[in-house]
């Protein structure tokens, strides 16, 4: 039986090109800076095996970049959200960790990184139809929403709980923003 | 607001996806609005009068208005006995 695609909230193709994304993106960030923190913390010298994790890390991020690319041309567009939050916890300038002298070229990458997101997913959007960009500005406003009444929940128990960081904000905001984005487009398109 | 998108697109034998490339939407956005599940702006409306060679008022309505031909609203308290 054909099943109406419009009826799918996370179609196929975009769910697979999100894992190839999603896990090329984080197992290659975490092979380079692998070898970035063994070559400059340990041994102060890359080793053939430095090497190797360095190009099998780049060569992975090549294809998460590949697969980034074909959800966008698909206008699979949503699931870039759940593909940024991923990248920013991978960019998070914390997981530098011993390599200090990586750590502001890591930071730097991370902003570089987030701000080329903001602009291509922007571009993305003006090219989108008016009924994708509503379902991203009602979800974008129930991730605000979520973010505001948060960060007031947070402030209540901010004794008790641990200090908060800048990219847990931005990763709770751009999920709960796809989380909205899905459930409004649960109401116009999937409802039965 | 109530259409007659559906009706007016089996007329031509037209696909929901032809219909769509047409407008220059995704085919889910006609599907929400042959639904009734999303009103489109006014720019869509008008392209989509010009596709069907219609007016507006020929193929969107608003929900509390009567379609012509059918019965007037309301309750006829003559008849209750």
């Amino acid at each position: 039986m054909d099943i109406d695609p419009a009826r799918r909230p996370l179609s196929d193709s975009g769910a697979l090109w999100f894992a190839i994304s999603a896990v090329g993106s984080v197992g290659g960030g975490w092979l380079a800076q692998q070898a970035a923190s063994s070559a400059t913390v340990v041994s102060g010298q890359a080793t053939s095996g430095d090497w190797t994790k360095l190009l099998a890390g780049l060569a992975s991020i090549l294809v998460a970049g590949f697969a980034a690319w074909r959800l966008a041309r698909a206008g699979a567009y949503s699931w870039l959200l759940p593909l940024a939050a991923a990248n920013l916890v991978l960019l998070q300038p914390g997981r530098a960790g011993d390599a200090r002298t990586w750590r502001l070229e890591w930071s730097v990458m991370g902003l570089v990184w987030t701000l080329a997101a903001v602009l291509v997913f922007a571009r993305l959007l003006r090219r989108s139809d008016e009924l994708e960009r509503r379902l991203h500005l009602e979800g974008a406003f129930y991730g605000l929403a979520f973010g505001l009444v948060a960060s007031v929940v947070y402030a209540l128990f901010e004794n008790r709980l641990p200090e908060l960081r800048g990219q847990w904000v931005a990763v709770a905001l751009l999920l709960s923003w796809w989380v909205g984005y899905l459930v409004t487009a649960r109401r116009y398109r999937w409802q039965s | 607001m109530k259409n007659r998108l559906r009706v007016l697109r089996a007329e031509r034998d037209w696909s929901q996806a032809e219909l769509a490339g047409q407008l220059g939407v995704s085919r889910q956005t006609v599907n929400a609005i042959e639904k009734e599940r999303y009103d489109p702006s006014l720019p869509l409306a008008f392209a989509i009068a010009r596709v069907f060679g219609r007016t507006i008022e020929d193929i969107f309505s608003p929900d509390d208005e009567v379609p012509p031909g059918s019965e007037e609203p309301g309750i006829d308290l003559t008849s209750r006995k």
